[in-house]
């Protein structure tokens, strides 16, 4: 069973891989697999981004979402004639022909990966650029990708991977058979210095403890006075920074959102 | 060449927008049934064993790094059958309905008029009437030869400047110098700091594995390798970003917006305010002169002119130290981060990263910040390991290995055998592109000359810069009657294009013939417009050494017949040639075949294979050069024995007060013989230090774009539909997205999609907001590039083209290098329902919002037409 794993890492938010996708369907038809994607409007894969902390602690988050090819898929649920199966290799189809008029499948896909055609009057998603998966290709967003932060192969390829990745949405129980790598969830960042002597401090200890479990994180920063805390969950949290010669400096932080601490003045002991 | 199903046949197509027949971005594009089926990357190992190109590989810090056997392509190259079907594309000659040259000519109306289909037969004879016609009138100087870069790379085909050697042919034309556009501050700066002639920029020979071994910092300053390089190699410049920061180098970006690079590759971002790097710079030096942390050993044995640079620095010149807290009033920097940048930077080795310097050398004043650059890399010991200057771009510039960063390749292919673009040389009476406007509109003569230092051009040496030039000149020179161009946007990529449009419309200029695939930018004030073919619609032959894997060249075949009645930028000569009888003058009987095969024997890779196996396998891919890891890089030879590797500069020696300036010009104030920090002055007031301030408070960044390469692609309907590429406004209409700190869009009433003017004294532009975190206080930041669409042309535009507002002055006195970012702006939002009451023909043209402006609203036929 084939299946996908993005690893967002190293992500450039190029777009690529949303762009290549209308390259190959937009005006092309691959009956039996697929019509016509229209012009514009679907986003059968779809960057995402977003837009972390505040200046200067500043970072994107991009991801590429689309059709999650699940075990369990909603639109197999939804569909009627069965117009939408999944193959052996595990790519989820909707038949162009079977689903026509079937509007009821842009509703029933909990990602929003179903798009209506309305000048087909069809339901369309990603295949999994099966008509090229046939011929022994790649998809091709996996091809344009200039860090191949999507694969696509044998679920056993990628066992290492799966073990540590997350899927979207994992409640709704679809059994999605896309698999997330290196999401960055939240950040908490922010420099450390002497208003004294107008100097940054390295090497002060800066510790992060999670208000609920108790847990703990301790960084130390760099010769900028900057400190990150990466990959964090939303939560309350106790922010301590500690430097030798210095009053330790403590606080409580709210984070909903990729936060920058600010710039954090030590008053000497 | 085809692929398991018959019905598919592959192409080869460089789809890259350098032009000059600079190729990259190479790609394989599958057609079917005559039309462009996918577009997908090059293949290396297609044709050619792995072992055959010789791989290289950088094995440093225990991590590899070795390129892939494809080529990495961008956003652009994938969307390109969109562009060839633009619903702006021109398909038949046009002519100005209100212009007739045995009538009135109407000049003032350019920009508004409307267009009327003629035939190729009418437009020829037309056109080849009024060049009789000048030519007796005011003699062939009387017309200008716009022909340059940037779009689409082609060889036999133009363009940019078929145009040139036509006229040269029938006697000569004004010829454009295209000013170092991207260069200015090494151009005009830099250049009379180190030289590096021809090119001006830091030598880039092996530099991948000085960095990779060596250098422990990376200062990205004005530069993103995620936007820049999209034109010109693609993506391997955004893997090169990944593997430096993976073998540990710390990635710190300095610039005002965090830009598309930053956002993923930044270990940290140093906002700093546009045009002030100058002060940040000084501080540098202020710290390392005063802590002594810096070279003193490698100064005196490699630099002239220190002594009074030192003077000037600690305050001993003016009376002003330049302090971090000096300069942190000014840039934006605390003074804190200003210390940590110095102390690190004179304690580990470090090297400046540039794609071309973007909006840092491309201001007022940008000479400073470009020599002082190369200040601070001398005071850290330039050329020795891991210190250097690092190009994202323009890989083997002018073919040349000192400008190929990457692992040395056998050869670096070129196709000037095959070429028929605008070369370099000038005529003898010419025009630096910043200058034009002021030549058009000024009432120039022999008499009374507009005057001018250097030819302007890049690769023209730096003491071209102490040479006075005038126009019109003595010798049968003449004021300008007619503009012949293509591929045009002066308008919106160059140094004040509201003044520009006022030239353009002047009566002075009798006939404006333009060529170009689309219905965009300057064509809107052309009186004739012949169609051009788009990159698919013709064969070729390419080269791509910028896509820093391995160069090749290769024949690129025609996908598909032309649409419409399009010819290429070449056959479009040729037609007028036809007309004036010269077309076997012009064409010297050359087939395409007969260029193809000049093209490959003059291109280099006749050394690695037959002509005949060429055109067997369509394509050269050369190797690796062996040994190339011992390849001296960047300024190591100097480093290592400055006596016997010279710089390039009257002394040899790296110039902190330069020799030349100081001989030629010792009093001016806006280059002075050692580099400043120049706020404002005669030239320019750019400045928050200047009371201009006041009244427009902002500092507008216009970067080369993200969405588009400067003017091309602005219509691709698959771009339009991302966020950052364009807003929606209430009026359905896709505007330029304005990015707005929210501190400042809250002061301002400003909320996330609202429109907004951006004005100065120069006209105003539209845009919508954009609130974001990626920008700094007190900046606005607009993509520079957006086609055209007047309000009131010469005055006002909806689709925010901001380069309308731009300086029109030069980077200063002396120094004609445009001025297109870092200037003052005001903002306000603007109600655009209410501006299309104000305005109503402009805000109701017919208009596409997924590909924006379209054909039928500047052609009358087509008005009628469903869009």
């Amino acid at each position: 069973m084939k299946v996908f794993v993005i690893d967002v890492e190293n992500c450039n938010g190029c777009y690529a891989c949303q762009l290549v996708c209308k390259d190959e369907h937009v005006e092309n038809d691959w009956s039996p697999v697929a019509k016509p994607q229209p012009d514009t409007g679907h986003f059968w894969i779809k960057m995402t981004e977003k837009t972390h902390g505040q200046v200067p602690k500043v970072k994107l988050e991009y991801a590429a979402k689309g059709c999650m090819h699940c075990d369990k898929a909603s639109c197999m649920q939804a569909a009627e004639n069965d117009a939408v199966y999944k193959r052996p290799d595990g790519l989820v189809i909707i038949d162009p022909e079977k689903a026509q008029g079937q509007k009821q499948l842009v509703e029933a896909c909990p990602y929003g990966a179903i798009y209506w055609n309305e000048e087909l009057q069809i339901p369309q998603k990603c295949t999994g650029c099966a008509h090229l998966v046939d011929e022994g290709k790649e998809p091709r967003c996996v091809e344009a990708c200039p860090h191949d932060c999507i694969q696509f192969g044998e679920e056993s390829e990628f066992a290492g991977l799966i073990a540590k990745a997350e899927v979207m949405l994992p409640e709704v129980g679809t059994k999605p058979r896309v698999y997330y790598v290196n999401l960055p969830k939240l950040f908490v960042a922010g420099l450390v210095y002497d208003a004294d002597r107008d100097e940054v401090i390295e090497n002060a200890a800066v510790t992060l403890t999670c208000k609920i479990t108790g847990k703990a994180i301790q960084v130390a920063t760099d010769d900028f006075g900057d400190f990150w805390f990466k990959k964090l969950d939303a939560g309350n949290y106790d922010l301590t920074i500690a430097a030798d010669g210095y009053k330790t400096y403590a606080t409580s932080i709210v984070v909903n959102e990729s936060l920058n601490a600010g710039d954090i003045a030590l008053t000497a002991k | 060449m085809s692929n398991k199903s018959s019905e598919v046949k592959t192409y080869y197509k460089g789809l890259g927008f350098c032009g000059f027949g600079m190729g990259s971005n190479s790609a394989e594009v599958d057609v079917k049934d005559g039309k462009v089926l996918r577009i997908r990357p090059m293949q290396f190992d297609k044709k050619n064993a792995k072992e055959e190109i010789n791989p290289w590989k950088i094995e440093v810090r225990g991590k590899t790094f070795e390129p892939k056997m494809k080529t990495l392509l961008p956003p652009f190259s994938y969307i390109y059958k969109k562009r060839m079907h633009s619903k702006n594309r021109i398909l038949y000659p046009l002519k100005r309905a209100d212009w007739d040259p045995n009538g009135d000519r109407n000049t003032e109306n350019r920009g508004e008029s409307k267009f009327v289909q003629i035939s190729w037969d009418e437009a020829t004879d037309l056109i080849a009437g009024e060049i009789r016609r000048i030519h007796e009138q005011y003699g062939p100087y009387a017309i200008l030869s716009q022909g340059d870069g940037h779009g689409e790379t082609k060889a036999i085909h133009g363009p940019h400047g078929c145009q040139k050697n036509f006229l040269e042919m029938l006697g000569g034309s004004t010829t454009q110098a295209r000013n170092a556009d991207s260069w200015e501050g090494w151009y005009w700066g830099i250049k009379h700091f180190w030289g590096c002639e021809p090119i001006g920029q830091g030598l880039q020979k092996n530099m991948w594995w000085d960095v990779s071994n060596h250098t422990k910092m990376l200062l990205y300053w004005g530069c993103d390798p995620e936007t820049t390089t999209w034109g010109w190699g693609g993506q391997n410049a955004s893997r090169l970003c990944r593997w430096f920061k993976e073998i540990g180098i710390k990635s710190v970006f300095i610039c005002p917006d965090l830009n598309y690079a930053a956002s993923v590759w930044a270990d940290k971002w140093i906002p700093v305010i546009p045009n002030t790097d100058a002060a940040l710079q000084l501080a540098i030096m202020y710290l390392w002169i005063t802590e002594d942390t810096y070279d003193k050993e490698y100064i005196a044995t490699h630099a002239v002119g220190f002594e009074e640079m030192k003077q000037y620095v600690i305050g001993e010149e003016d009376g002003v130290a330049k302090t971090p807290e000096w300069a942190s009033k000014i840039c934006g920097v605390p003074t804190y981060t200003i210390k940590a940048l110095a102390r690190r930077w004179a304690k580990e080795a470090t090297t400046i990263c540039h794609c071309n310097g973007g909006s840092y050398i491309r201001s007022a004043y940008s000479s400073e910040p470009a020599r002082l650059e190369g200040c601070l890399l001398g005071m850290q010991g330039l050329g020795k390991p891991g210190r250097g200057a690092l190009k994202f771009i323009e890989f083997g510039q002018y073919g040349l290995h000192e400008y190929y960063p990457c692992p040395r390749s056998k050869v670096i292919p070129n196709v000037a055998g095959a070429y028929n673009g605008a070369t370099y040389d000038i005529s003898a009476q010419f025009l630096p592109k910043t200058l034009i406007p002021k030549a058009i509109l000024g009432d120039w003569s022999v008499e009374n000359p507009m005057t001018w230092y250097g030819v302007t051009s890049s690769g023209f040496p730096a003491d071209d810069q102490f040479v006075e030039y005038q126009y019109p000149i003595e010798e049968g020179g003449s004021e300008l009657h007619m503009i012949w161009t293509d591929t045009p946007c002066w308008t919106t990529c160059w140094n004040g294009g509201n003044n520009m449009i006022k030239a353009l419309r002047s009566p002075k200029i009798e006939f404006i013939l333009a060529q170009h695939p689309w219905m965009e930018n300057d064509c809107l004030f052309a009186d004739i417009i012949l169609p051009v073919s788009s990159k698919f619609e013709q064969e070729d032959i390419a080269c791509d050494v910028q896509s820093g894997a391995f160069n090749s060249l290769y024949y690129e075949g025609q996908c598909v017949e032309p649409l419409g009645e399009a010819k290429s930028d070449y056959e479009c000569v040729c037609e007028i040639a036809k007309k004036l009888g010269v077309h076997e003058e012009y064409t010297k009987g050359m087939t395409y075949e007969d260029f193809i095969r000049r093209g490959f024997e003059n291109s280099g890779c006749q050394t690695l294979m037959s002509y005949e196996e060429f055109r067997a396998k369509e394509i050269c891919v050369v190797p690796t050069a062996d040994n190339w890891e011992e390849v001296v890089p960047g300024f190591g030879d100097f480093a290592n024995d400055p006596e016997g590797n010279p710089m390039t500069t009257p002394s040899g020696k790296l110039e902190f007060t330069s020799e030349a300036l100081s001989e030629y010009f010792p009093d001016d104030e806006e280059r002075p013989p050692h580099p400043k920090f120049i706020p404002f002055g005669k030239t320019h007031q750019e400045s928050y230090l200047h009371p201009r301030s006041e009244k427009y408070p902002y500092l507008l960044e216009s970067n080369h774009p993200r969405w588009r390469v400067h003017a091309n692609m602005d219509d691709v309907t698959w771009l339009r539909e991302i966020p950052t590429c364009k807003v929606r406004g209430r009026d359905g209409y896709m505007y330029e997205p304005v990015w707005i700190n929210p501190a400042d869009a809250k002061k301002e009433g400003i909320a996330q999609g609202d429109v907004v003017k951006l004005y100065n004294e120069r006209g105003w532009v539209l845009g919508a907001a954009y609130v974001t975190e990626r920008i700094m206080p007190r900046v606005i930041y607009q993509d520079h590039g957006a086609r055209l669409d007047p309000i009131v042309a010469g005055e006002s535009d909806r689709a925010g083209a901001n380069n309308l507002i731009c300086p029109t002055n030069t980077v200063s006195e002396n120094c004609s290098g445009e001025v297109t970012s870092g200037y003052l702006i005001a903002i306000e939002k603007v109600d655009e329902l209410e501006l299309a009451k104000q305005y109503p023909e402009p805000f109701n043209r017919p208009y596409c919002p997924h590909s924006g402006q379209i054909l039928a609203s500047r052609v009358l036929e087509e008005e009628t037409r469903k869009v």
